[in-house]
């Protein structure tokens, strides 16, 4: 090379490069002017409204005409995308999202410099120095069957409002460090969700509330109990008159029996039970049908058809019995032989995985869903159809499907309704299964899991009253946040002054706790004894794995303080409870202790009651006006109502299908968002009867048009460090006459612009174009292969194959669907450089079945928990550095209005061939092996070349210090077999390395090899389907083997030769043909 | 015009680049130097500890065993430290007053640790795991060197990553019986104190069940071994019995063992690595063995 050339070369580069930080230079000017506007689209802000609606009125043309002109499938992840808009084509030609590489932190590039230099020179002599000495701090006296490095495992169950989760808790020396579902427990067989992983978090909370308050001064719980002792000993003479408790659902057997006890003494006594998130319409509907309150049990293993009216029942835990309603619903989509596949039919308002899951989903304006519930009852001979309720032919099609489908299918089918619907739509539910004859096979009704049912909402409003009223001196309000979770009409803040003394025991100091005399700080369960049900009733017992770490008190504490014995503890309290049960079975002494080992007390199941339900008629609304407008409440996803917004797990946990992060957001269809003159990001003000709040808009595929739906749970004001302030609270247009949707609201733009943390398009690159342009990037824009859209990720997931699916039939006629279309090819294994090793012995390796897939979450939170994962907060994920080692994409297909989506688990491939290993310029990233692609943390200097060369996007990078190395609590929180990364380190998933070390060397210690199904991944061990599977393929006798060995099986861009570990088993879908037909 | 430069200035210029080229290199010898010595492993030191425990007098001079202190060695990946109780167990008899054990009795009285300083601390990326090498034949003294021999505990090997591997290269060179495992005086075998082995042959038991292994020749010695290392003891035999007269008592059979005499460690080495069933150099090297 002449030295001319090279010189011209060096001088380009170096042009080229000035430019780009000009750039950055120019982008991060804007941003720090106004922070709150969008740095990408800063001028649309200032544009008539005029120019906005055709804006978005034309990425809604262009999408449709996109869509227009498409044959087969078509899979899109954004509404941007699908229109080709100048910012996606921008986002497309960049590796990383805007600003990735950009110092976001208040500190200037020039202060940035300074540190740098400070430390640069301080690295030379820190490299050679020692570590610091470490302190052993042994026992005094060690218990006696503690092995230090052993975890143990305790079963205990995590009390939720809709049932709770039975659990396996792992503990390392005495520290609870990972929550998981209790294997042998029938309801959940040893899988969780995303909440409960995430109350680990909640445990180790440093923002839990650590003392007594009185008034805002520090007091002690003898303090407390002197005042309360005083005036119960007032009270007992008018019967406890003007004492009222106020709490969440009470699921704990014993606690209803303290409070039955206590009633004895105090007969005037009241206790109200409110959730933001209740069962309301299941009892009112119940009440009316059946003349008691009773839960319903769904059994979807023997279900061939299920309907869903609403239900989200594959989502989350906000869904009574979701573990085993998913576990059930996937047996059924796996193909098993012998497994006949069933049909999921969803109606929904607000677009869901649920729905999104189902062979045919319906989406249903929320005010139209008791119509239609009607609609299909009548259908099916009960009642008359609704009048006024005026269907489009697909919603008839729909109807007439389903009914048919029912009916034919009478005794093998089920129908569910959501609990976030209308009491109409349970009594429809109740009357369609009884007529198919379903019930007491597919549904059972049986008593509530919950000990003391009521319709809340009515108790909260009156309990406002009476507090207005002047008739409440005592309000003990007991793991509830009433001043943010009540119905914003009945003014419960207000009501609350009236009370004398407001006592309020909770996890948190929260807006209540701001209100109370006194504040008690509660303690967690992880750290307490109590007892709950499970879906089927069966009683767990809950065992405390910590002593509370701040001396936190229980609901069974305070109430037992009012009886005889007011010393009890909580423990004796749930012996006594279960003392007859337990003793008829044998020793008392051996049976508690058995139920404590197992984690449940065997045959204490709800038997199925018989009595028929007797339903006079379906009482349903008036059809609703087309133009009005309904707002959509829903518990999030992610923080449920907001008993875990200071969780960071949790925030940051992308929703399912909208994959936002750390907010809430007015979900609408893009209709109803070109209809508000607005674009994505845009603050609106959404009124209902005068009240209104602001929230920004964001665009959900396939929501139902003139509705919004919102979150519940955010815009908390005193949450802690980490949820207050996030997102905007809903609450003040519910009310309490309209809890599950409200209709007649308005809705306008106000101009402000708001910044979401979306990781969905995060992960746009633009290798396919860039490639088949030969490298032009300018050519790759405008690259259209076979008259297909520019080359796009999603794209791909057609033309690449990272989505394969077919319908049940097509499966039938060619099995191997999933190897045969284009750009299909796997290139030979010997197409390489480097000679291929040989794996003789072990070869992990991981299979995902895309049918099972519900896309809920539970993994990423459990990987969190495993692996030691960083929380980054929203500025960060804004910027693309969310280090979550597992995400979940979502691919929609189809119609905008009413799009198919598969949700894809995504991390890292354990490539055979990984293109990140050759990049590595120091070693950090090298293949075992076993055929892990091994992270070596303490070689990584974070060039990040493997994460520019992963065509997964599955390698994240600790920009900046992400880990907590300060906050002592978390410390014990910590997996101690995982390192904790420090700043600059590149991390991804390891195949939870740590798990299979340990099998290993407990293999070898027994000379044996590693049994399949002994090393479990932790996103396999949460898994509520078992979509996921681990082990090793060499052994052709393993699960993963057998899965691999599939005809379904593919690897995701194989093309590549990157010979990927993880393959996915391809989805198949089991549409009706009737409605196949008329699509 | 003068020159600037006068002619030594070239012998100057000379001089400093080879002083340069010196001094960068005298610079890398040292730091190499600097980063393995003492002071960086801090190996060979002597920590301030709160009571000046003596591993020879404990070992050596009273024969304790080390599980008596580091009971989970075999199980755990912690050797364990002993609690208080431990000390307590026979410091409550005897020495009950003396100054050195003061803190100790402090301990006891107040419920709070005595605090240690740790000898032996790795990174916190490493990922050792005592169990496995104490069950795979790699004694206590391998890595710790003569504790026995410590009035003071200090560390006797670098504990760097190149110490490590030069044995997860070559396991053979270190591996001793499982029962010679908190043998701390463990030279390995030679010709005037040869070792025999035999095997057993029995899959799927525990590795320390594997292989029978004996200082004594098993030929010339039988009544000093024990019962199950007798050579060709196949069948049943007659053991007297505490209920004497309830006649013979019927042994498991034990396979005829065939005992194979070792004179160097090599040899002894390449056969505990097939009996113990090491894993191979290149799975002992991988990575993810110690970093997670």
């Amino acid at each position: 090379m002449s030295s001319n050339g090279g010189t011209g070369n060096v001088f380009e580069m170096g042009g080229s490069e000035n430019m780009l930080h000009e750039a950055q230079d120019l982008n991060m000017a804007k941003e720090t002017g106004s922070a709150t506007v969008r740095a990408k689209q800063p001028e649309a802000a200032k544009q008539p409204e005029a120019t906005q609606q055709s804006e978005s009125a034309q990425v809604i043309e262009a999408a449709q005409a996109r869509l227009a002109g498409m044959t087969g499938k078509r899979y899109w992840r954004s509404v941007d995308e699908l229109a080709g808009t100048p910012e996606f084509e921008q986002a497309l030609q960049r590796e990383f999202p805007q600003h990735a590489s950009e110092w976001v932190d208040p500190v200037s590039r020039r202060g940035f410099m300074k540190l740098m230099g400070a430390s640069l020179a301080l690295a030379g002599l820190t490299g050679c120095t020692k570590q610091p000495e470490e302190p052993i701090y042994p026992y005094v006296k060690q218990p006696e069957d503690l092995v230090l490095g052993k975890p143990v495992y305790f079963a205990t169950a995590h009390p939720f409002p809709m049932g709770s989760v039975p659990l396996l808790v792992k503990s390392e020396a005495y520290r609870p460090i990972k929550v998981d579902g209790n294997p042998e427990h029938p309801m959940n067989h040893g899988t969780t969700d995303a909440y409960t992983q995430g109350t680990l978090l909640g445990l180790y909370d440093p923002d839990r509330s650590q003392r007594v308050l009185y008034r805002g001064e520090n007091r002690q719980y003898a303090n407390f109990l002197t005042d309360f002792s005083a005036m119960l000993s007032a009270s007992s003479a008018n019967g406890g008159e003007s004492l009222y408790f106020l709490s969440g659902t009470v699921v704990s057997p014993t606690l209803a029996a303290q409070w039955k006890q206590a009633q004895q003494t105090y007969p005037k006594a009241k206790w109200v039970q409110y959730d933001a998130v209740n069962r309301d319409s299941a009892r009112a509907a119940s009440k009316a049908a059946f003349g008691e309150y009773v839960d319903a049990q769904y059994k979807l293993d023997v279900a061939d058809i299920v309907l869903s009216l609403d239900a989200d029942f594959l989502s989350g835990l906000w869904h009574p019995g979701f573990l085993k309603l998913a576990g059930d619903y996937a047996k059924r989509r796996k193909l098993d032989p012998g497994v006949t596949m069933n049909r999921l039919y969803v109606t929904e308002s607000t677009p869901t995985t649920t729905g999104f899951k189902a062979d045919h989903r319906l989406s249903l304006r929320a005010s139209q869903m008791e119509g239609f519930a009607a609609a299909l009852a009548a259908a099916l001979g009960v009642g008359s159809a609704p009048a006024g309720y005026a269907w489009t032919p697909a919603q008839t099609a729909f109807l007439a499907a389903v009914a048919k489908d029912l009916k034919a299918n009478a005794g093998k089918s089920v129908v569910i309704p959501g609990e976030q619907a209308s009491p109409a739509v349970h009594l429809a539910a109740i009357a369609i299964n009884q007529a198919l004859g379903n019930v007491g096979k597919t549904v059972v009704y049986t008593e509530t899991i919950a000990p003391m049912p009521t319709e809340q909402t009515a108790e909260i409003r009156q309990l406002a009253d009476d507090l207005r009223a002047g008739k409440v001196d005592w309000l003990v309000i007991l793991d509830s946040n009433p001043v943010y979770s009540a119905p914003a009409d009945i003014e419960f803040k207000k009501a609350l002054g009236h009370a004398k003394v407001v006592v309020h025991l909770g996890l948190y100091p929260d807006e209540t706790a701001q209100m109370a005399d006194w504040h008690i700080n509660g303690a967690h369960y992880l750290e307490m004894w109590s007892d709950v049900r499970a879906y089927d009733g069966t009683v767990s017992i809950v065992q405390p794995m910590i002593d509370p770490l701040y001396g936190g008190k229980s609901a069974h504490e305070i109430v037992q303080a009012m009886l005889t014995s007011p010393d009890l503890s909580a423990y004796e309290a749930v012996r006594a409870t279960w003392k007859p049960a337990l003793s008829a079975k044998g020793d008392f002494d051996f049976q508690w202790r058995k139920a404590l080992h197992d984690g449940w007390i065997a045959d204490t199941a709800f038997a199925p009651k018989t009595a028929p339900a007797k339903i006079a008629a379906i009482p349903v609304a008036a059809a609703p006006d087309a133009t009005a407008m309904e707002v959509i409440f829903r518990p999030d996803p992610t923080i449920y109502d907001g008993r875990y917004s200071n969780l960071g797990w949790m925030q940051e946990l992308p929703k399912p299908v909208t994959n936002l992060s750390w907010d809430n957001a007015a979900l609408m269809s893009i209709q109803m968002l070109s209809s508000l003159q607005a674009v994505e990001g845009d603050v609106i003000e959404i009124t209902v009867q005068g009240r209104k709040i602001k929230a920004p808009a964001l665009v959900v595929p396939g929501h139902p048009d003139q509705s919004i739906s919102v979150y519940l749970g955010y815009g908390r004001r005193n949450a802690g460090r980490v949820g207050t302030g996030t997102g905007f609270d809903a609450s003040p247009i519910r009310l309490a006459s309209a809890q599950l949707f409200a209709t007649g609201a308005t809705a306008r733009r106000t101009g402000d612009i708001y910044e979401f943390a979306i990781t969905k398009s995060h992960y746009i690159d633009h290798r396919d174009a860039i490639a088949r342009t030969y490298g032009d990037i300018e050519a790759a824009k405008t690259f259209k292969p076979d008259a297909a859209p520019t080359s796009l990720e999603a794209n791909e997931a057609q033309s690449r194959g990272i989505i394969r699916y077919a319908t049940l039939e097509e499966f039938r006629k060619n099995p191997n669907f999933a190897h045969e279309g284009e750009n299909y090819a796997t290139p030979s294994k010997d197409v390489t450089l480097f000679p291929n090793w040989k794996y003789n012995e072990n070869a992990w390796a991981l299979t995902i079945d895309m049918n099972s897939c519900t896309g809920c979450n539970a993994c990423i939170v459990s990987c969190y928990a495993e692996n030691n994962i960083a929380v980054v907060g929203k500025e960060e994920v804004r910027i693309g550095r969310d280090m979550q080692w597992i995400r979940i994409d979502t691919y929609f297909e189809g119609d905008l209005n009413a799009p198919r989506a598969h949700f894809q688990p995504m991390t890292c491939q354990q490539c055979e061939n990984a293109p990140c290993e050759q990049v590595c310029p120091v070693g950090a990233t090298v293949h075992t092996p076993e055929g892990l692609n091994a992270m070596v943390y303490n070689r990584c200097v974070g060039t990040r070349y493997c994460s520019n060369n992963c065509p997964y996007k599955v390698r994240r990078f600790n920009w900046l210090l992400f880990s907590d190395y300060e906050t002592e609590s978390l410390k014990l929180m910590r997996n101690p077999d995982v390192t904790v990364r420090s700043r600059g380190v590149m991390e991804k998933c390891t195949y939870c390395v740590q798990r299979i070390s340990a099998a290993k060397i407990r293999a070898d210690k027994e000379n044996r090899d590693v049994r399949d199904g002994e090393i479990v991944t932790a996103c396999q061990q949460a898994c509520p389907t078992q979509a996921i599977t681990f082990g090793n393929k060499n052994d052709k006798k393993s699960r993963v083997a057998q899965l691999k060995a599939q005809s379904r099986n593919y690897t995701v861009l194989a093309d590549e030769n990157t010979r990927p570990r993880t393959s996915y088993i391809a989805g198949v879908i089991n549409p009706n043909p009737d409605l196949m037909e008329n699509a | 015009m003068a020159q600037i430069f006068d002619r030594s200035s070239n012998s100057l210029a000379r001089i400093s680049l080879v002083l340069s080229g010196i001094i960068v290199i005298s610079l890398g010898v040292t730091l190499n130097y600097l980063q393995r010595s003492p002071w960086v492993t801090r190996q060979g030191q002597r920590a301030d500890q709160p009571v000046p425990f003596s591993h020879r007098h404990h070992v050596q001079g009273l024969g304790l065993q080390c599980q008596y202190c580091h009971t989970s060695v075999e199980k755990s990946s912690y050797a364990g430290i002993p609690p208080t109780k431990t000390c307590i167990n026979c410091h409550a008899q005897i020495w009950t007053n003396a100054d050195l054990l003061a803190p100790v009795r402090n301990s006891w009285a107040t419920g709070q640790s005595v605090v240690w300083t740790k000898v032996h601390d790795l990174p916190d990326y490493v990922y050792f795991n005592h169990s496995v090498h104490v069950n795979k034949g790699i004694g206590c003294s391998s890595c710790h060197g003569r504790v026995d021999e410590m009035p003071l505990m200090y560390q006797e090997n670098t504990l760097q990553m190149e110490w490590c591997l030069n044995c997860h290269r070559n396991p053979a060179k270190n591996l001793r019986p499982t029962s010679q495992i908190y043998q701390m005086a463990w030279q390995g075998p030679s010709s005037s104190a040869p070792v025999w082995c035999a095997s057993k042959d029995v899959p799927g038991v525990p590795t320390a069940q594997t292989v029978n292994c004996t200082l004594k020749d098993p030929a010339s010695n039988g009544a000093q071994l024990a019962a199950l290392e007798i050579p060709s003891l196949a069948g049943t035999y007659q053991v007297a019995t505490a209920s004497a007269g309830s006649g013979a008592v019927s042994l498991p059979a034990a396979a005829a063992l065939h005992y194979t005499k070792f004179t160097d460690q090599d040899a002894l080495g390449k056969y505990l690595i097939v009996q113990y069933h090491i894993r191979p150099p290149h799975e002992l090297t991988s990575c993810d063995t110690c970093h997670r």
